[in-house]
């Protein structure tokens, strides 16, 4: 066991190495200091730009810089507000968090409260109705929903504010929490429904069911604790959809969150705050993952051994 | 290879095809859309980046009147103003814009001699955006790009996934975990994020943005790839292949990877709709294909500040319409061909 957490954690370390190095050259072409100088300044201010950058020095001692201070939880400073990025991230996390956890939260009930409704009848109408609906929400991007519910609920027919933060009112969750929990709902839903199928079809559900067990019971206590391992999957997964959703979602809402910064800094090619924004949700998708895979190793022994 | 039925299995698979009612639908909806991009010019009005500011803003079923003139810059694109009303008197014309003021132009400076040829009622079957351009006649050259976007991104990404999947499927050991890192390096990135990135690495642009969407959305491909070749390994075929003497790459890509074509394929068909997804939002955000180039994410864009003002929906509403049956009917397609691919689904 601790063997297989020593092995998990330093790949982990591996990879976030990897996503470091790629997040570093998330940078304009050409030379940054005269793209954000412009064509008119003089030779002389570009090169301070350069230096102040760090970009006059050699490629890997501009990556190590930056890992070391990456270490010491240092992002670098914003171009547009020279303030620092580290502490424009931290000071937004609250909205964003709160904007993705009560999306997925709602987006797992409801997928899997659907996938099942539709298991227990498989290709009747309300199977039919489940599986066209997520095929809908799967289609459709995120910004496109959120701009079509701004359209409809918003002002249309008036039943929500379309857009400002949650210290107005708990009604300015409601838009942009159900628009982010569209997809990773219709995709939570079919990976039920499926699961839950393939479940039933298992000899130990035949079993159950032979030993006179009524069918709500086998349905509820013996199939769905089974299938529902590969919808945790798809859960610790979605996270991550959800958090790179959230960048257009806070944008069309007007949400204060990490989204909203860093929707903000591409428009401006701000790329230390796009790289920071950039990081900070990979790394907290590899972390996501990482404990959900830990988990997995503790409850299951299989996984530990493959 | 054959069925029991001694039916060829692509030949079965189309079969199976044919039976589902929405993969059909989806084919026959794509085959429109592919169509209408392709004769884009000869279905649509106007060129897509003909303004006429008097026009700015109208609603769908908007008739215009305009008179066409000779363009010097491009004879092939004439110039369009918006009248109220005309008169021919000699060689002049004298018309009056939508806003009542009176004008007069040479004959000889507009498109044909006769009022048949010069002057026009068109319809705007969708309205107008902020430009005065024709909505429609954008809409379509927008499914161009994004028709493009899926095609020549996921030709990138699957050439990159299979030749990546197939090393490491096929050689394992070192290969297999450095491609592997790779693999889950560019996992740890939400793919639209990574585009994002990609985009801001490479710049503003058509081919660009195409690079960007192909080299972010690879690793699924791989990992199929990888894993069929884990499997098409042990077989005795392959193994034939070396005992016959051949090459790793002539093995590789002649007799392994068309037996694992049936994923790669279905796999693409998804990666297509997530790319025209990506293009728009790209262009949503103003990376991506740059104007006056329309493009779907782009006209959502435009159209989104009219939303709020509770005016002319329909500038956002059609280009997300057009997006959405082009991602769904891609989808069921897509499902349709895993189905009918699949040889665990029984034969009906």
């Amino acid at each position: 066991m601790i063997n297989y957490l020593l092995r998990k954690i330093l790949y982990t370390i591996l990879v976030l190495i990897g996503v470091v190095v790629v997040t570093f050259f998330i940078r304009p072409p050409g030379d940054p200091a005269r793209v954000l100088l412009g064509q008119r300044a003089d030779s002389a201010s570009v090169e301070a730009m350069r230096e102040q950058l760090g970009l006059d020095k050699p490629l890997p001692v501009q990556i190590g810089k930056y890992i070391i201070n990456l270490v010491q939880g240092d992002l670098g400073r914003s171009i547009a507000t020279n303030r620092s990025v580290t502490e424009t991230i931290l000071e937004r996390v609250p909205a964003t968090a709160l904007l993705a956890l009560t999306s997925i939260f709602i987006a797992t009930v409801l997928g899997v409260l659907l996938g099942v409704t539709a298991a227990w009848k498989p290709n009747t109408w309300v199977d039919t109705l489940t599986l066209s609906t997520s095929l809908l929400g799967i289609s459709l991007p995120a910004f496109v929903v959120g701009l079509l519910f701004v359209l409809f609920f918003g002002v249309v027919l008036e039943w929500f504010p379309n857009s400002g933060y949650i210290d107005r009112g708990i009604e300015y969750l409601v838009l942009p929490m159900v628009t982010l929990a569209i997809r990773p709902l219709a995709i939570i839903a079919r990976i039920t429904r499926a699961s839950m199928l393939d479940v039933l079809g298992q000899d130990y559900v035949r079993t159950a069911r032979a030993k006179g067990l009524s069918s709500r019971k086998v349905f509820l206590k013996h199939a769905l604790r089974n299938a529902l391992n590969p919808v945790v999957t798809t859960v610790s997964a979605w996270f991550a959809g959800l958090l790179a959703g959230t960048y257009f979602i806070e944008f069309i809402f007007n949400w204060p969150g990490i989204g909203l910064a860093a929707f903000n800094a591409i428009e401006k090619l701000d790329y230390p705050m796009i790289q920071g924004t950039v990081l900070f949700t990979a790394v907290v998708f590899v972390a996501v993952n990482t404990v959900a895979d830990l988990v997995y190793g503790f409850i299951d022994p299989k996984v530990r051994l493959s | 290879m054959t069925s029991p039925t001694g039916e060829s299995l692509s030949r079965l698979a189309w079969r199976r095809l044919r039976k589902n009612k929405g993969a059909v639908i989806g084919m026959i909806v794509l085959g429109i859309m592919i169509v209408m991009a392709i004769a884009a010019p000869f279905i649509t009005p106007f060129d897509p980046s003909t303004q006429i500011l008097e026009y700015s803003v109208k609603p769908a079923g908007f008739h215009g009147k305009v008179i066409y003139k000779k363009n010097l810059a491009d004879p092939n694109v004439p110039s369009i103003l918006a009248v109220s009303s005309y008169e021919e008197v000699g060689d002049s014309v004298f018309y009056r814009d939508p806003a009542g003021e009176p004008y007069r132009v040479a004959r000889s400076t507009l498109v044909g001699t006769d009022p048949h040829e010069y002057y026009s009622e068109p319809l705007f079957l969708l309205g107008t955006d902020r430009f005065g351009r024709d909505l429609f006649t954008r809409l379509v050259y927008g499914m161009r790009v994004s028709l493009s976007v899926g095609l020549i991104s996921e030709s990138i990404a699957l050439a990159i996934g299979i030749f990546l999947g197939a090393l490491a499927g096929y050689y394992r050991g070192w290969a297999d975990d450095v491609i592997m890192w790779m693999v889950n390096v560019v996992w740890s990135f939400p793919t639209i994020l990574l585009v994002v990135a990609f985009s801001v690495i490479l710049g503003k642009g058509y081919w660009q943005t195409f690079v960007a969407i192909g080299i972010s959305s690879w690793v699924d491909i791989a990992r199929i790839v990888r894993g069929q070749f884990f499997s098409i390994r042990e077989q005795e075929y392959v193994e034939a292949t070396r005992a016959l003497g051949f090459g790793s790459m002539r093995t590789i890509f002649r007799h392994m990877l068309p037996n694992a074509a049936g994923p790669i394929i279905v796999l693409s068909t998804a990666g297509f709709a997530t790319a025209i997804i990506a293009e728009a939002s790209l262009s949503f955000i103003g990376l991506g294909v740059q104007p006056p180039t329309p493009s779907w994410g782009q006209m959502i864009k435009d159209g989104y500040g009219y939303i709020a003002l509770g005016t002319n929906w329909g500038m956002t509403l059609f280009p997300s319409l057009s997006m959405a049956i082009g991602v769904l009917v891609l989808n069921v397609f897509g499902d349709g061909l895993r189905d009918a691919l699949d040889p665990k689904t029984s034969q009906r």
